[in-house]
């Protein structure tokens, strides 16, 4: 009996020391201890660097409710000596000065979990979580985000309308609403921007299926970087969260443009009424306006509407036209979007459908 | 003989760190002995007439009788189950007071609270995976221990009332256990608390009202959490605590353990304040003994565990996106699998069954057969109806927690689920 105790007296004593040893052995006081013996054996720090106690650090953004402690590890992003240093002890490019942190914090741009203090978890790495930390091309989305489209310089956002472009000609409105325009058969993507990370969108329209059991989206033949695009242009999708943007004054001192229907649809006009476009091939409209997404003729396209294979034995030229003119009146309660197509378009599909017998 | 000396060498009741204890009061260290003294109403007890008083004359001692028929302290006729249940509820109170500290029960604040206690805060992620290892392993002592009393026939008269105080100890760790699987509002405990309060609503005529009652809302939300929160710090500790007192004042009072009747003479039987040497132990310090070795093992256990596993947490609650599969709580699981095949007879007919069959147990069957063994041969047919729910609790609930994905569709659990999340 008395070894018995004495054997988990010990396996209680060892683990009390292990979790002693973790609670003191953190990841970014190693980084912080760095930072400070190199700024020991600069002259102008040595007395600053002497004072500093390794902790903690963290920012409490006065425009963004939340706690970041980003810079505990990342101590060095304001120091010039570390312009070339490796991460986490680096300079921020010079977007520092004009977006300090006390002020919105690094999450609103980087994403990442700012509470955490080990790389896995700070990085949205660790298990069960996903804010994964935003990298490269895909921070656009965030400067767009607070700043609108007239605001930055047109570099800055063409990814953003590129990443429109895409979604208005590939009709992915067919199915999604966007600001309550567009179809029902998918999720809304009003404010898919704040729901899912870069991470989740790119993977889901790269691969709908692997992401979305049982998904019926269509695979698209994206590149790589149309994917990204198209996900930078996701990410801006922040319907009804405008509020929680930090004020900022305008940096051109110009109104930013409202991203809502207004655009996507003047875009969609663009498309589809653009000078080249006069004279139309039905086969063409028809794969190019997407109606294969749902629509399938013989053995090609989507489930989710009814097979067009034989459609023009039961509907004629001006029953389908006046379908696609307007669906919602000619099949009440149906789930075909309004395609906005304009009257040569109509014409020249109405002609190839009536061909399908 | 002389009372203040160590005596009784034939008895292996001694205790050699007790002794080194004992001897360490009365030796150089009087300011000690007299702060002992000021404790326990009396010098360390060398003989055994000063060991009954050590016992009656402490507040938290004198829960014990002063002396214990040996086998009482033997392992198999109880694994030490109760006592490991207390000792978890201990456990959790004092982890549950260091985690209050640091909670906010709000939709806003909670999960960012929990990330702290997770990432900074001195010990935090230590205390939460104690707390929460031990929540878990305190359902699953609490089950493992009434299926003790009900093998060993322990439930029989004259103990029939601490069956029922234990069976409302079930439902009360039940309903901690789930009460606090809300308060980390991370996608986990939202669409499991969303599925556990459905399972509820099933119940016909008061299901609905009863949702409404314990969400404070019609589906889970600020409210809820709210509600959660009290009823998990407060209302439900403090009743079960009131219960857990009386359930072992009890177990004195029906007296002690459940024993084999015909391992005793009838004349000990009746006489039993007095037992002999043999087949009984002291209380102190054999008993106070054995409870300690019990409780650093548990402890040595559940540290190692939560030093190697962290408690599980997902990302912040988002009512707008449920999780594919959404499951309960791995003790609801079998409940809920089986309302995967009807909503009435899972969530309404089975459980109110169960309930009826643990309350009614002990004054249905009553004869006096079998106490104190395990599985006795005279209590066959009982025991079989026993072993075959319990099979069935078994099984759904290993299917639920193990092979169920997406969609609620069947999966073993070596194949991989479709559309793991990236």
């Amino acid at each position: 009996m008395e070894k018995w105790v004495a054997v988990t007296g010990i396996v209680l004593t060892v683990s009390f020391g292990w979790a002693l040893r973790d609670n003191f052995d953190q990841e970014w006081a190693k980084y912080e201890r760095t930072y400070y013996s190199l700024a020991l054996v600069r002259p102008h720090t040595a007395v600053w660097a002497k004072s500093q106690a390794v902790e903690v650090k963290q920012v409490l953004p006065t425009q963004v409710s939340t706690v970041e402690r980003c810079v505990t590890c990342h101590i060095a992003i304001d120091d010039p000596a570390f312009k070339d240093g490796r991460e986490p002890l680096r300079q921020h490019s010079a977007l520092l000065r004009s977006h300090p942190p006390e002020k919105f914090g690094c999450v609103i741009c980087h994403g990442g979990v700012g509470r955490a203090v080990t790389t896995m978890e700070a990085h949205g790495q660790g298990e069960g979580l996903s804010d994964p930390l935003v990298k490269g091309e895909y921070i656009e989305a965030a400067c767009y985000n607070c700043h609108g489209s007239e605001a930055l310089p047109i570099q800055a956002t063409s990814a953003v309308i590129r990443g429109r472009q895409l979604v208005n000609r590939s009709l992915c409105m067919g199915c999604h609403q966007i600001e309550g325009a567009g179809g029902q058969e998918g999720p809304d993507l009003t404010a898919v921007g704040s729901q899912r990370s870069w991470l989740w969108l790119y993977a889901h329209i790269a691969r709908p299926e692997s992401v979305v059991v049982g998904s019926t989206m269509p695979v698209f033949p994206f590149s790589r970087d149309q994917l990204k695009d198209i996900v930078i242009y996701l990410l801006t999708l922040r319907g009804g969260l405008e509020q929680s943007r930090p004020t900022i004054a305008p940096i051109n001192s110009v109104e930013s443009n409202s991203t809502g229907l207004s655009g996507v649809a003047a875009e969609a006009g663009r498309e589809m009424t653009g000078p080249g476009l006069v004279t139309y091939d039905g086969r063409e409209v028809f794969n190019g306006a997407g109606c294969t997404m749902c629509h399938s003729i013989g053995r090609r396209g989507g489930q989710v509407g009814p097979a067009l294979t034989y459609i023009g034995r039961k509907r004629d030229a001006k029953n389908l036209a006046k379908l696609l003119r307007d669906p919602a009146e000619a099949l009440p309660g149906g789930k075909m979007p309004q395609l906005n197509l304009t009257k040569q378009q109509i014409d020249a599909l109405t002609t190839y459908l009536t061909t399908l017998r | 003989m002389n009372q203040d000396e160590p005596q009784d060498p034939k008895t292996s009741d001694q205790i050699g760190a007790f002794q080194y204890l004992g001897r360490m009061l009365k030796g150089s260290h009087e300011a000690l002995g007299a702060i002992y003294r000021s404790i326990f109403r009396g010098p360390y007890p060398w003989n055994p007439r000063q060991r009954l008083a050590v016992i009656v004359n402490n507040l938290v001692l004198h829960v014990h009788p002063t002396r214990v028929y040996r086998r009482s302290i033997s392992v198999t006729p109880t694994f030490g189950l109760g006592l490991i249940c207390f000792y978890l509820f201990v456990i959790e109170w004092v982890t549950g007071v260091y985690l209050m500290f640091y909670y906010e029960p709000s939709t806003t604040g909670a999960y960012g609270r929990i990330l702290d206690l997770d990432y900074v805060v001195a010990f935090g992620q230590l205390m939460r995976n104690l707390h929460r290892w031990g929540g878990e392993a305190m359902v699953a002592a609490v089950v493992l221990h009434m299926c003790r009393v009900f093998y060993t026939g322990a439930y029989k008269p004259p103990r029939e009332f601490n069956w029922i105080l234990g069976v409302m100890l079930l439902f009360l760790t039940l309903a901690l256990s789930f009460t606090g699987y809300l308060l980390p509002w991370d996608q986990l405990s939202f669409w499991a608390v969303t599925v556990g309060t459905n399972i509820a609503s099933y119940a016909p005529l008061v299901g609905p009202k009863l949702r409404y009652l314990l969400l404070g809302g019609n589906a889970v939300g600020g409210d809820a959490l709210l509600r959660f929160y009290a009823l998990h710090v407060i209302a439900i500790p403090c009743s079960a605590a009131l219960l857990i007192n009386y359930h072992i004042w009890r177990v004195i009072k029906d007296g002690g353990l459940a024993h084999p009747q015909e391992n005793l003479a009838p004349a000990e039987a009746k006489a039993a304040a007095v037992p002999r040497a043999e087949v009984v132990v002291q209380t102190f310090p054999t008993v106070l003994y054995v409870e300690l070795a019990v409780f650093l093992a548990l402890m040595a256990a559940l540290m190692a565990i939560s030093l190697l596993f962290n408690a599980p947490l997902e990302q912040q609650a988002n009512p707008l996106q449920p999780n594919n599969p959404s499951k309960a709580p791995w003790y609801f699981l079998g409940l809920q699998e089986m309302v995967s095949y009807s909503a009435f007879w899972g969530g309404v007919v089975v459980p109110v069954l169960l309930t009826g069959f643990l309350v009614a147990l002990p004054y249905v069957d009553r004869t006096p057969k079998g106490i104190g063994v395990w599985f006795a041969r005279e209590r066959r047919s009982i025991v079989v109806v026993w072993t075959v729910i319990l099979l069935v609790i078994v099984v759904t609930t290993t299917i639920g927690v193990f092979c169920r994905g997406p969609n609620w569709k069947f999966y073993w659990p070596w194949q991989a689920w479709p559309g793991a999340p990236v």
